[in-house]
Protein backbone atom coordinates (compact mmCIF):
# COMPACT_ATOMS: atom_id res chain seq x y z
CA UNK A 1 0.00 0.00 0.00
CA UNK A 2 3.04 2.46 1.15
CA UNK A 3 5.08 1.28 -1.93
CA UNK A 4 2.15 1.29 -4.48
CA UNK A 5 1.43 4.62 -3.33
CA UNK A 6 4.93 6.56 -3.31
CA UNK A 7 5.53 4.55 -7.05
CA UNK A 8 2.60 6.70 -8.25
CA UNK A 9 4.30 10.30 -6.11
CA UNK A 10 1.76 10.28 -3.90
CA UNK A 11 1.73 10.94 -0.70
CA UNK A 12 1.38 7.75 0.78
CA UNK A 13 0.70 8.33 4.58
CA UNK A 14 -1.74 11.40 4.45
CA UNK A 15 -3.78 9.36 1.77
CA UNK A 16 -3.79 6.36 4.35
CA UNK A 17 -4.46 8.79 7.25
CA UNK A 18 -7.77 9.88 5.26
CA UNK A 19 -8.64 6.38 4.20
CA UNK A 20 -8.51 5.37 8.43
CA UNK A 21 -10.54 8.41 9.39
CA UNK A 22 -13.57 7.09 7.03
CA UNK A 23 -12.88 3.64 8.20
CA UNK A 24 -13.37 4.77 11.80
CA UNK A 25 -16.41 7.16 11.09
CA UNK A 26 -17.58 4.18 9.05
CA UNK A 27 -17.36 2.40 11.95
CA UNK A 28 -18.56 3.90 14.84
CA UNK A 29 -21.72 4.33 12.31
CA UNK A 30 -22.35 1.15 12.19
CA UNK A 31 -21.72 0.37 15.23
CA UNK A 32 -24.13 2.95 16.25
CA UNK A 33 -26.64 1.48 13.69
CA UNK A 34 -26.42 -2.25 15.40
CA UNK A 35 -26.97 -0.55 18.65
CA UNK A 36 -30.56 1.09 17.94
CA UNK A 37 -31.47 -1.76 16.05
CA UNK A 38 -30.72 -4.62 18.79
CA UNK A 39 -32.69 -2.36 21.54
CA UNK A 40 -35.37 -1.62 18.83
CA UNK A 41 -35.86 -5.73 18.75
CA UNK A 42 -34.99 -6.34 21.74
CA UNK A 43 -37.73 -3.67 23.40
CA UNK A 44 -40.69 -4.89 20.98
CA UNK A 45 -40.08 -8.28 21.03
CA UNK A 46 -40.10 -8.62 24.44
CA UNK A 47 -43.28 -6.61 24.55
CA UNK A 48 -44.77 -8.97 22.33
CA UNK A 49 -42.96 -12.46 23.46
CA UNK A 50 -42.92 -12.17 26.77
CA UNK A 51 -46.19 -10.50 28.53
CA UNK A 52 -46.27 -12.62 31.97
CA UNK A 53 -42.74 -13.10 32.77
CA UNK A 54 -42.37 -16.70 34.12
CA UNK A 55 -39.21 -18.33 36.40
CA UNK A 56 -37.52 -18.95 33.31
CA UNK A 57 -37.21 -18.14 29.36
CA UNK A 58 -39.56 -20.79 27.90
CA UNK A 59 -39.26 -22.52 24.66
CA UNK A 60 -42.21 -20.78 23.22
CA UNK A 61 -41.32 -17.33 24.20
CA UNK A 62 -37.52 -18.34 22.65
CA UNK A 63 -38.95 -19.15 19.76
CA UNK A 64 -41.13 -16.27 19.19
CA UNK A 65 -38.40 -13.80 19.89
CA UNK A 66 -36.38 -15.28 17.41
CA UNK A 67 -39.21 -15.09 14.70
CA UNK A 68 -39.90 -11.65 16.20
CA UNK A 69 -36.16 -10.62 15.66
CA UNK A 70 -36.09 -11.72 11.84
CA UNK A 71 -39.46 -9.68 11.63
CA UNK A 72 -38.64 -6.89 12.78
CA UNK A 73 -35.37 -6.49 10.58
CA UNK A 74 -37.83 -7.51 7.66
CA UNK A 75 -40.20 -4.64 8.48
CA UNK A 76 -37.20 -2.09 8.86
CA UNK A 77 -35.74 -3.19 5.59
CA UNK A 78 -39.79 -2.40 4.26
CA UNK A 79 -39.68 0.64 6.18
CA UNK A 80 -35.96 1.94 5.18
CA UNK A 81 -37.27 1.35 1.34
CA UNK A 82 -40.31 3.44 1.44
CA UNK A 83 -38.97 6.26 3.11
CA UNK A 84 -35.89 6.57 1.08
CA UNK A 85 -38.05 6.12 -1.98
CA UNK A 86 -40.91 8.91 -0.17
CA UNK A 87 -37.86 11.07 0.15
CA UNK A 88 -36.73 10.68 -3.06
CA UNK A 89 -40.12 11.75 -4.36
CA UNK A 90 -39.24 15.12 -3.08
CA UNK A 91 -42.72 15.97 -2.16
CA UNK A 92 -42.07 14.07 1.36
CA UNK B 1 -21.85 9.41 16.21
CA UNK B 2 -19.50 9.98 19.31
CA UNK B 3 -17.04 11.92 17.27
CA UNK B 4 -14.83 12.61 20.54
CA UNK B 5 -13.91 8.63 21.18
CA UNK B 6 -11.47 6.44 19.65
CA UNK B 7 -9.46 8.52 17.33
CA UNK B 8 -6.21 6.90 18.58
CA UNK B 9 -3.01 7.87 16.95
CA UNK B 10 -5.06 9.47 14.35
CA UNK B 11 -4.80 13.36 13.95
CA UNK B 12 -6.16 15.80 11.59
CA UNK B 13 -3.38 18.15 11.65
CA UNK B 14 -1.64 15.64 9.27
CA UNK B 15 -4.21 15.78 6.62
CA UNK B 16 -3.25 18.11 3.60
CA UNK B 17 -6.45 20.56 3.01
CA UNK B 18 -7.57 18.62 0.01
CA UNK B 19 -8.01 15.60 1.92
CA UNK B 20 -9.57 17.80 5.10
CA UNK B 21 -12.01 18.65 1.86
CA UNK B 22 -12.95 15.26 1.20
CA UNK B 23 -13.04 14.39 5.01
CA UNK B 24 -15.61 17.11 5.43
CA UNK B 25 -17.68 15.94 2.71
CA UNK B 26 -17.46 12.50 3.70
CA UNK B 27 -18.73 13.32 7.37
CA UNK B 28 -21.72 15.38 6.08
CA UNK B 29 -22.51 12.31 3.87
CA UNK B 30 -22.37 10.14 7.00
CA UNK B 31 -24.29 12.27 9.21
CA UNK B 32 -27.04 12.33 6.62
CA UNK B 33 -26.96 9.03 6.29
CA UNK B 34 -27.18 8.50 10.17
CA UNK B 35 -30.09 11.05 10.27
CA UNK B 36 -32.24 9.42 7.52
CA UNK B 37 -31.44 5.36 9.50
CA UNK B 38 -32.51 7.33 12.95
CA UNK B 39 -35.66 8.17 11.28
CA UNK B 40 -36.10 4.84 9.79
CA UNK B 41 -35.87 3.70 13.45
CA UNK B 42 -38.43 5.85 14.19
CA UNK B 43 -40.80 4.92 11.86
CA UNK B 44 -40.75 0.53 12.37
CA UNK B 45 -41.16 1.39 16.04
CA UNK B 46 -44.28 3.28 15.61
CA UNK B 47 -45.43 1.39 13.07
CA UNK B 48 -44.24 -2.25 14.22
CA UNK B 49 -46.94 -1.05 17.27
CA UNK B 50 -49.74 -0.18 14.67
CA UNK B 51 -49.21 -3.24 12.26
CA UNK B 52 -47.73 -6.06 13.92
CA UNK B 53 -50.69 -6.61 16.08
CA UNK B 54 -51.24 -10.35 16.04
CA UNK B 55 -49.60 -13.04 17.80
CA UNK B 56 -45.75 -13.74 15.97
CA UNK B 57 -45.74 -17.37 14.43
CA UNK B 58 -43.54 -16.16 11.36
CA UNK B 59 -40.26 -14.31 10.23
CA UNK B 60 -41.74 -12.61 7.45
CA UNK B 61 -44.78 -10.18 7.43
CA UNK B 62 -47.79 -11.27 6.21
CA UNK B 63 -50.39 -9.79 3.51
CA UNK B 64 -52.00 -7.64 6.11
CA UNK B 65 -48.29 -6.74 7.76
CA UNK B 66 -46.37 -5.83 4.93
CA UNK B 67 -48.91 -3.38 3.12
CA UNK B 68 -49.82 -1.87 6.84
CA UNK B 69 -46.09 -1.14 7.35
CA UNK B 70 -45.71 0.59 3.92
CA UNK B 71 -49.28 2.90 4.46
CA UNK B 72 -48.03 3.81 7.89
CA UNK B 73 -44.63 5.07 6.59
CA UNK B 74 -46.63 6.84 3.86
CA UNK B 75 -49.73 7.70 6.14
CA UNK B 76 -47.02 9.65 8.55
CA UNK B 77 -45.32 11.88 5.94
CA UNK B 78 -48.45 12.80 4.02
CA UNK B 79 -49.09 13.94 8.17
CA UNK B 80 -46.43 15.85 8.42
CA UNK B 81 -47.19 17.44 5.04
CA UNK B 82 -50.56 18.46 6.26
CA UNK B 83 -48.99 19.81 9.36
CA UNK B 84 -46.47 22.13 7.85
CA UNK B 85 -49.13 23.24 5.43
CA UNK B 86 -51.27 23.98 8.11
CA UNK B 87 -48.98 25.76 9.87
CA UNK B 88 -47.98 27.87 6.88
CA UNK B 89 -51.84 28.47 6.81
CA UNK B 90 -51.63 29.83 10.22
CA UNK B 91 -48.92 31.98 10.14
CA UNK B 92 -50.66 33.61 7.61
CA UNK B 93 -53.63 34.84 9.77
CA UNK B 94 -51.49 36.13 12.82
Amino acid sequence: MDSLGSSFGMNASTQTKKQQWMDKIRQEAAVDQARALIDKVSENCFEKCVPKPGGDLSKGETTCINLCMEKYMSAWNTVSRKYIERIQRKDI
Amino acid sequence: MDSSSGTGDLNLTDLSPNDKKELQQFITNEAQKAKIQSTVHYLTDMCWKRCITSKISSGNMDSYERPCMENCVDRYIDSQMTVLKHLEQLRGSF
